[in-house]
């Protein structure tokens, strides 16, 4: 009786809407950089607490899906506002005698899971619209990993995510101290990804990997690039935030630069740009710490002048104009800290190179301070023909300039040196 | 046709580097690009500039450099991100609104920092001009004007895609050869600034501005008032606690224990507002209305918000009161030490919201409540007897925000 039944074609409405569903859901992806989710991942490798800070809906849980899949870890999501503080600090099981056992603080299912898994990503949804009770016992869980009486294995990463204080309702905020302790990212959507994703494409980021043979190199390079800084600008060190706009994100402190110290490592390590890198910089120790930092690897990056003045005729200049500038500042100081003839030679020959290779106004400040270095008995070498294109330009500016006095007078240090 | 005349381009640049050494880094960060579709120099937002070779020739070398820095100007003050999110903001989009942009720009740059050293072009574009006044922002002046007869005379305006966002036929892209990336023009930005704020006289006063905030935008104060008193407000301790007055809405599940629940009464706030001089009705009755707001937002009740106003104010407060159906309790001094004194003593309120314009003693101890100090700018000299008078600074307990 029930058999033909079964054979008759199927009319429920569902199937359709199934069919459609499942359309819906076939899309593709293709690979596009994308520096928030490589900034993101390289935090989360390096183990240190990420908060997310991004406007509702814009895409963040399905960003942390997306590195749930790469990393190949299991993602337990666990929205903070539907929870109560005791979900997070444990519930009390009352046994056979309280007095002899105590009670114990029983996780919740979530947690065990977790730790019987031994890893996983652990994503802390929406905690700005959770009451202040259950974000301080979340938070509890995000900095010592303990859940009740459970403490989180190794093998488990923390993100949260919050939204923007304009924007969350309740206006919920890190204290300093906390604030201290997260990697702040923003998180916001592009409108280009947005729209080609609903089109069907969706972007898979490259996600770094770390290079094993440049481990110890990075960790040097990281603690040269850090320690180099803060030798030389303490202030830096420890800093407060003292204004209302500052409240709640990153500053800098010894955490928070051991922080950073580790996440240069990872970057080097990872060989990801120095885009992920200073999304990661400026959200541990903020921005102005963090463009500083930014700032003094990029002069590790210069060439040595010592080195360029060892050997000009090999010397390779950056490209930018204002770096260059630099390069070209730094040759004639060393040469000013050591004045002999062949280093005032050697660094002629470097500004010729450089004239030969861009613009020609980048050399014309540091070459007249050059002629300047001369001593009575240093023959003018044959090099400087080939710059009296730069006087003569440096006489134009000047020429432009001709209201003033001063100009003037660096015309004549510049044309001295001819 | 004629050839770019790149010696005098860079002469031009070096120029400008030199009478505006705190700009120097940026100047030579740009790019030289030699364009002929460009009208006169325009920029990209990777730092690339675009010159036309017949205008280099026909520009007289100082007003080339004055070029070169109004240029540059563009790029640091991040014209293009501003106007994007301007117009994101607003939804105006299309061509007459590029110019617009690029017209307001164009007037927060030209209005300073241009002297016979390096003069600006006769035909270029001033805030007088348009009879706006000078010295504000593009946003500001963006809402000042629109496009009509008077502004026809800038309709060749055009300094690239740095300035709107709006790519044009020139531009190399973000994948064109030594363009910047947005980390390095980041850092570009943050050594001019850094110069400008480390050397304190030496560049005009809207670079300094400029500078003090290339990477602390400024937020709108009503959201850092609203996120002070919510905070305050719905803050751990304020008006709740656990009690065993009532079952947890969990104890059902678990026999034999007795869980603590979470009630919560709501907050009672007091408003001191104390405006000896210098706060404009608008101003204050706004802010009285935001907090007004956000209490009632987060749970208080319109009995539970009193307001401590100063005898000279009571003409905003009383109909602004009457109208939000707040109680509004006695006079008080202008010594913000009595209206604490008063508020603590009359509603004893989990938090004050003090709105002042500072020129006041302070409380010397906090008050055992959360405090938030609204501060109004302060207009001219505080105290005709005493003109070195310097008001003491908000007291460190009291979270501060800067109104308006």
């Amino acid at each position: 009786m029930t058999s033909t039944l079964t054979t008759a074609p199927r009319t429920d409405p569902l199937d359709a809407a199934a069919d459609l569903l499942a359309l819906l859901q076939d899309t593709t992806t293709e690979p596009r950089p994308n520096d928030q989710l490589s900034a993101l991942t390289l935090a989360v490798s390096a183990d240190l607490p990420v908060l997310l800070w991004g406007e509702p809906g814009i895409g963040k849980t399905a960003a942390l899906t997306q590195l749930a899949d790469s990393l190949d870890l299991p993602l337990t999501t666990v929205i903070a506002s539907v929870h109560e503080p005791s979900d997070f600090s444990g519930l009390p099981v009352v046994g056979d005698d309280p007095a002899v056992q105590g009670v114990p603080m029983a996780p919740p299912d979530w947690a065990v899971r977790l730790v019987r898994a031994g890893r996983g990503l652990l994503f802390l949804d929406e905690l700005s619209t959770a009451p202040p009770a259950v974000q301080a016992a979340l938070l509890r869980v995000v900095l010592e990993r303990r859940i009740g009486s459970l403490a989180l294995p190794p093998g488990v990463r923390i993100v949260a995510a919050a939204n923007p204080r304009a924007s969350a309702a309740d206006g919920w905020e890190l204290s300093p101290p906390l604030a201290n302790r997260f990697v702040h990212l923003g998180w916001a959507h592009e409108h280009e990804v947005v729209v080609r994703g609903l089109g069907g494409t969706w972007p898979r980021a490259a996600l770094p990997l770390l290079d094993r043979a440049a481990l110890p190199e990075a960790v040097a390079f990281a603690r040269r690039a850090v320690c180099g800084l803060l030798t030389a600008r303490p202030a830096l060190v420890h800093r407060l935030p003292k204004n209302e706009v500052a409240r709640g994100g990153a500053w800098p402190s010894p955490r928070s630069w051991e922080m950073t110290l580790r996440l240069v490592a990872f970057a080097t390590a990872a060989g990801v740009s120095r885009d992920v890198l200073s999304l990661l910089v400026r959200g541990t120790v903020g921005d102005g710490p963090g463009l500083e930092l930014l700032a003094a690897i990029d002069r590790m990056d210069l060439p040595d002048p010592e080195e360029l003045l060892a050997d000009p005729a090999a010397a390779v200049l950056p490209e930018r104009g204002d770096l260059r500038q630099t390069v070209l500042e730094g040759v004639v100081e060393a040469v000013r800290s050591r004045p002999e003839r062949g280093r005032w030679d050697a660094a002629w020959v470097i500004m010729a190179r450089a004239l030969e290779s861009g613009a020609p106004d980048v050399v014309v400040v540091p070459a007249s301070t050059l002629a300047a270095l001369r001593r009575e008995d240093w023959e003018v070498p044959a090099t400087i023909e080939r710059l009296a294109g730069v006087v003569s330009l440096g006489r134009r500016a000047d020429r432009a300039a001709a209201g003033r006095a001063a100009a003037g007078r660096a015309a004549a240090v510049a044309g001295r040196g001819r | 046709m004629t050839a770019l005349d790149e010696e005098k381009l860079y002469a031009a640049r070096l120029h400008a580097a030199r009478s505006r050494p705190y700009l120097a880094t940026a100047l030579f960060a740009l790019r030289v690009v030699e364009s002929r579709q460009v009208p006169t120099m325009a920029v990209d937002e990777h730092w690339r500039c675009y010159a036309s070779p017949a205008f280099v020739e026909r520009t007289p070398l100082p007003e080339l450099a004055a070029v070169w820095v109004h240029e540059v100007s563009h790029l640091l003050r991040d014209h293009h991100g501003r106007g994007e999110r301007f117009a994101r903001e607003n939804g105006l989009h299309g061509a007459g609104e590029r110019l617009r942009r690029n017209i307001a720009a164009d007037c927060e740059i030209n209005d300073d920092g241009f002297d016979d050293e390096l003069p600006l072009q006769a035909g270029a574009l001033r805030p007088g001009l348009l009879r706006l006044p000078d010295g504000l922002l593009m946003e500001e002046y963006l809402r000042l004007f629109r496009l009509g007869p008077h502004t026809d005379a800038f309709g060749w305006l055009d300094c690239g895609s740095g300035v709107d966002g709006v790519a044009r036929g020139w531009d190399l892209g973000a994948g064109g050869a030594h363009g910047l990336s947005a980390r390095e023009r980041d850092a570009v930005r943050f050594r001019v600034a850094e110069g400008i704020k480390g050397r304190p006289g030496s560049a005009p006063d809207g670079w300094e501005r400029w500078a003090e905030k290339a990477f602390h935008p400024p937020q709108p104060w009503r959201e850092l008032l609203g996120a002070a008193v919510r905070s305050a407000v719905s803050g751990a301790g304020v008006g709740e606690d656990y009690t065993y007055g009532r079952p947890a809405r969990r104890s059902a599940g678990l026999p034999g224990v007795v869980l603590p629940s979470l009630r919560r009464r709501p907050p009672r706030v007091c408003v001191i507002v104390d405006t000896s001089r210098s706060v404009s009705d608008a101003e204050l009755g706004s802010a009285l209305l935001e907090v007004a707001a956000i209490v009632r937002a987060v749970g208080g009740r319109r009995d539970l918000v009193t307001v401590l106003s100063c005898d000279a104010a009571a003409h905003v407060t009383g109909p602004l009161c009457r109208a939000e159906g707040m109680t509004l309790v006695g006079g008080g001094g202008t010594d913000l030490r009595v209206g604490f004194a008063r508020a603590v003593r009359r509603c004893r309120p989990d938090v004050i919201v003090a709105l002042t314009d500072g020129q006041t003693p302070w409380p010397e101890a906090a008050p055992p409540c959360r405090t938030v100090v609204g501060l109004f700018p302060r207009v001219g000299v505080a105290d005709e007897g005493d003109p070195d008078y310097e008001p003491d600074e908000p007291p460190e307990w009291a979270r501060v925000v800067e109104l308006g």
